[in-house]
């Protein structure tokens, strides 16, 4: 719906803080056009607020109440690194690391820049030409997130797999925000995985041992698979703090191809996940996944659009969260089967489970068909903690607090099962576990 | 799985073409002036010698109407409506004068024969004893008839048209109307707040429980007119009743707006039973006519343990727009919303339920199967909310739909908000709902995979049928044969 709103304090001050930084930003000329004109996109769009459907429960009008400057370039040794990553410093692979939106030549691996692997910042290549900010997503348009992101992306992993290529060792893109300083980044990555190729993508956004609490990110990663590709492409999320995270996942899938996509969110005090897959050949499939954590007064938002274009494509998506204290999880999942897309099978599920008594879980699994010979299905849930289950643990001599961890793990382990590489698994579940010892319900 | 042929044929068999009640019945009709302003308003309350109260609250409702604009959320597309270009009131002019069954006009009995509500206070109906019915008719924007009055009045029951209400029991309306659906809850019930004509009024003194159904039957008849009916229903402390609507219209190339509102109030301990057999016209099989259906219903159970049940089998209708829905305020409260909408040609429904829950330990129940073929749109849209203090809420919904060619299109769009630790919700809408033990329990009795199918769907959208009184058994029959395999959620 349109509706004419007053302009807030921080949709005043983006285009103004634009104006001061565009020339400041990278790709210099070459990318300045499609940064203006994203920026003014943005301008007649303004932040999404909850007259607008898909932003029904997550109003950024209030929730982003300022327009914070870009960050800055800020060191980080690699002890600083390993300790800002904790638990995930375990994952083994290539790192691309990112310090404050800003690419640290120092922290990431050496990459061959020719042969099977093409690894670069998406600095240099906005200013060679070689990337420009165009999104394989159709709906950009109107996403008034990507167009910010746009407008200010200072970096990213520029990535490309060639066609046949197997690359085993997973690629780590490592977002650190350090600093004192409040601070906004944008970071954009793209991915092109060719025909028949396979490849590990793993983002992690983490915070740096003293880093400001105030913080903005926008994340936007466009992937492109191609036909029979395989691609695991994980999101990890372990912030703290009054920080956002505005995140957008484009992903487009050719024939035959198979992907399997995880998101894990916890730490964040307002994030919204865009999901957006499209199909673009037949029997291609997806699994989709994710867990979040929420406690204090956080706000996470997964919003998911699996568009079945074209027929014999299968989806599969599930969604589990915990949410404690005044938190809120959201879920928005919506599996689009066009006329032509016979065949399609997909299933969704999202679940959450409230342990304190003014958690908020709001869901809306949709569905929206327009082909006959489909199996589509949804399902969620929302509950507490089992009593019957409490009483059987403790009645087996387990403390009441150590059989609610159990009973949230056993819960949230469902989805984290979904990740197959085992020391991420594991980074996970010790971060789940640490996470449930230091809520309070 | 696609649709099995049994399936498909029933559905044709009910398809758009095959509509049998687009007749019209040639009759002398007075009506208000084309079109809507404060004058419109005031004639129809001085036609039905409202009291001043309710003139202001008409006008009222219009002044805010006026400041509305028409929603645009739903997943219905149709021209935009002219207000200004429709009649809003329109009465058969044999109305005029005494209301008994012998002042009728015959022409009017025989339109309701002819549709097979049968107006006669029959002492037996179809040979059953006990069945009996009492029926408000509603013809365009006037009430024509109400049977039975007299033995529903020895119980104490009152059920008569709203403007007979408004005369004779000014005090029960002026207490409950609007409380469950407010003047501006909504654009079209705003507009039926400023404009209603007639329709049903219900009460049920406490602890009794009703001794016959009680009836509504629609029926559009004039050209160009809106037709606005409200119907208020008051189940007071303790008392059971239970309701059946039904509606038609004439086969026409225009479009006919109808924008009813119903409230259903339920005291402490009462229950009210709502079920609805919706046909009105639904246009030809190109699109063209039939009748836009923009309806809010709402139960409100305002008593502790009282429970609303709706019921509603949608066939009809170009447009449906149509939300029943329940506040579930008292504690152990109870909603049920049972619905099967089957939709045809180029008919566009939009339709499903809220579910509030306020109260503690309140407890409802969804049950939707839409069925789309032919060129038509079906959308299952509902909310189950528990707001912070409904401590122990329980949801279970359930919406499966099934498409016939690959023309139509069927939605589900869900609304899950849970305030409440304690609250359980569940939704699923799936197509393996059909548990494997049942099958192999037909399969080793000599049933074919397809037929076991068959007849565990049957079983399931029976229980969903079953929930409609007998008497509009007739109406749905031919649905029943329609199973559900192959739906998808």
């Amino acid at each position: 719906m349109n509706v004419a709103v007053i302009k807030t304090k921080a949709e005043q001050a983006i285009p103004e803080l634009f104006e001061k930084v565009a020339d400041t930003l990278p790709g210099g000329a070459k990318a300045a056009p499609a940064r203006r004109e994203a920026m003014s996109r943005f301008a007649a769009i303004g932040l999404p607020h909850r007259r607008i459907e898909e932003w029904k429960y997550t109003d950024l009008r209030t929730s982003l109440k300022d327009a914070l400057a870009p960050a800055t370039e800020a060191g980080l040794s690699a002890e600083a690194l390993t300790a800002a990553l904790g638990p995930l410093a375990a994952v083994a692979g290539d790192r691309i690391v990112f310090v404050n939106g800003i690419y640290s030549a120092v922290l990431s691996t050496k990459f061959d820049s020719s042969g099977l692997l093409n690894v670069a910042p998406l600095s240099e290549a906005l200013a060679s030409g070689l990337a420009n900010l165009g999104a394989i997503g159709a709906d950009e348009g109107q996403n008034a997130v990507l167009a910010l992101n746009a407008a200010f992306v200072t970096d990213g992993a520029v990535i490309s797999v060639a066609d046949g290529a197997e690359i085993d060792t997973p690629l780590l893109i490592v977002n650190v925000r350090a600093g004192k300083t409040a601070q906004s980044t944008a970071t954009r990555n793209i991915i092109n995985v060719g025909t028949k190729a396979k490849a590990t993508i793993i983002e992690m956004f983490v915070v740096a041992a003293g880093a400001t609490a105030n913080a903005q990110a926008n994340s936007a990663t466009e992937i492109k698979a191609g036909d029979g590709a395989e691609v695991v492409h994980v999101k990890c999320v372990s912030d703290a703090g009054e920080v956002s995270h505005l995140s957008n996942w484009l992903v487009g899938l050719g024939t035959g191809t198979v992907y399997r996509g995880f998101q894990f969110t916890s730490g964040t005090r307002v994030t919204r996940n865009g999901i957006n897959v499209t199909y673009g050949g037949e029997n291609a499939k997806l699994d989709m996944s994710g867990a979040f954590l929420a406690r204090g007064s956080e706000h996470i938002d997964t919003t998911l659009v699996v568009d079945h274009a074209v027929p014999k494509c299968e989806s599969r998506e599930l969604f589990k969260g915990v949410l404690a204290n005044h938190s809120r999880g959201i879920f928005q999942g919506k599996i689009i089967v066009r006329p032509d897309a016979q065949k399609t099978d997909g299933k969704q599920m999202a679940q959450a489970l409230m342990l304190s008594p003014d958690a908020e879980f709001d869901s809306k699994p949709e569905l929206e068909i327009y082909a006959d010979d489909v199996v589509c299905g949804h399902g969620s849930t929302v509950a507490e903690i089992d009593e019957d289950l409490m009483f059987y643990c403790q009645s087996r001599g387990i403390p009441p607090g150590t059989a609610r961890a159990l009973l949230v793990q056993s819960f949230i382990g469902e989805a984290l099962e979904k990740i197959e590489i085992e020391t991420l698994r594991d980074a996970l579940t010790s971060t789940t576990l640490d996470w449930l010892d230091e809520t309070k319900a | 799985m696609a649709a099995v042929q049994e399936t498909i044929d029933q559905v044709r068999k009910i398809d758009v073409d095959q509509y049998k009640y687009g007749f019209e019945t040639d009759i002398e009709s007075v009506k208000a002036p084309r079109g809507l302003d404060e004058s419109t308003v005031r004639y129809i309350s001085a036609r039905k010698g409202e009291p001043e109260w309710m003139l202001e609250w008409r006008l009222d409702s219009y002044q805010r109407w006026r400041t509305m604009k028409e929603p645009t959320w739903a997943k219905v597309h149709y021209p935009k409506i002219d207000f200004e270009n429709l009649y809003y009131y329109s009465a058969p002019k044999s109305t005029e004068g005494p209301k008994s069954l012998e002042d009728v006009d015959p022409e009017l009995l025989a339109t309701y024969a002819k549709l097979g509500i049968p107006l006669k206070e029959q002492e037996i109906l179809a040979g059953v004893q006990g069945a009996r019915v009492a029926v408000d008719a509603v013809f365009d924007s006037v009430s024509v008839v109400t049977t039975f009055k007299k033995e529903l009045a020895k119980a104490g029951v009152i059920f008569c048209s709203i403007s007979e209400a408004l005369r004779e029991h000014p005090e029960l309306v002026r207490k409950y109307l609007g409380t469950v659906v407010p003047q501006s809850d909504n654009f079209y019930a705003a507009l039926n707040s400023a404009v209603f004509s007639d329709g049903s009024f219900v009460y049920i003194p406490p602890g009794v429980r009703c001794p016959m159904e009680l009836s509504t039957y629609f029926r559009i008849n004039e050209k160009n007119t809106g037709q606005f009916e409200r119907t208020l229903i008051i189940a007071d402390k303790g008392s059971y009743v239970s309701y059946l609507e039904g509606c038609t219209a004439p086969t026409r190339d225009e479009n006919q707006l109808h924008a009813a509102v119903v409230e259903l109030v339920a005291l402490d301990d009462a229950e009210i039973k709502y079920s609805t057999v919706q046909n009105w016209y639904p246009g030809d099989k190109n699109g063209k006519g039939g009748i836009y259906n923009f309806v809010t219903k709402r139960g409100d159970c305002r008593g502790h343990n009282s429970k609303i049940s709706w019921t509603q089998v949608e066939t009809g209708s170009a447009i449906t727009w149509k939300y029943p829905s329940c506040i579930l305020r008292g504690d152990n409260s109870r909603g049920e919303f049972y619905s099967i909408a089957v939709s045809n040609g180029y008919q566009q429904v939009d339709s499903g339920t809220k579910m509030i829950h306020l109260g503690k330990n309140t407890s409802s129940r969804i049950i939707s199967k839409g069925i789309a073929a032919g060129y038509s749109q079906n959308t299952y849209r509902g909310l189950v909310s528990a707001h912070k203090k409904a401590t122990g809420a329980r949801n279970f919904t359930n919406c499966d739909s099934l498409l016939i060619g690959d023309k139509c299109g069927a939605h589900t769009v869900p609304y899950i908000e849970a305030k409440n630790m304690t609250a359980h919700f569940e939704h699923e809408a799936t197509t393996s709902k059909i548990s494997d033990d049942m099958l192999f329990y037909c399969q080793q009795r000599g049933l074919s995979a397809e037929e076991a199918i068959a007849v565990v769907v049957n079983g399931f959208v029976r229980d969903v049928l079953q929930q409609l009184p007998m008497e509009f058994m007739a109406e749905t029959q031919k649905l029943i044969g329609i199973s559900l395999e192959g739906s998808v959620g």
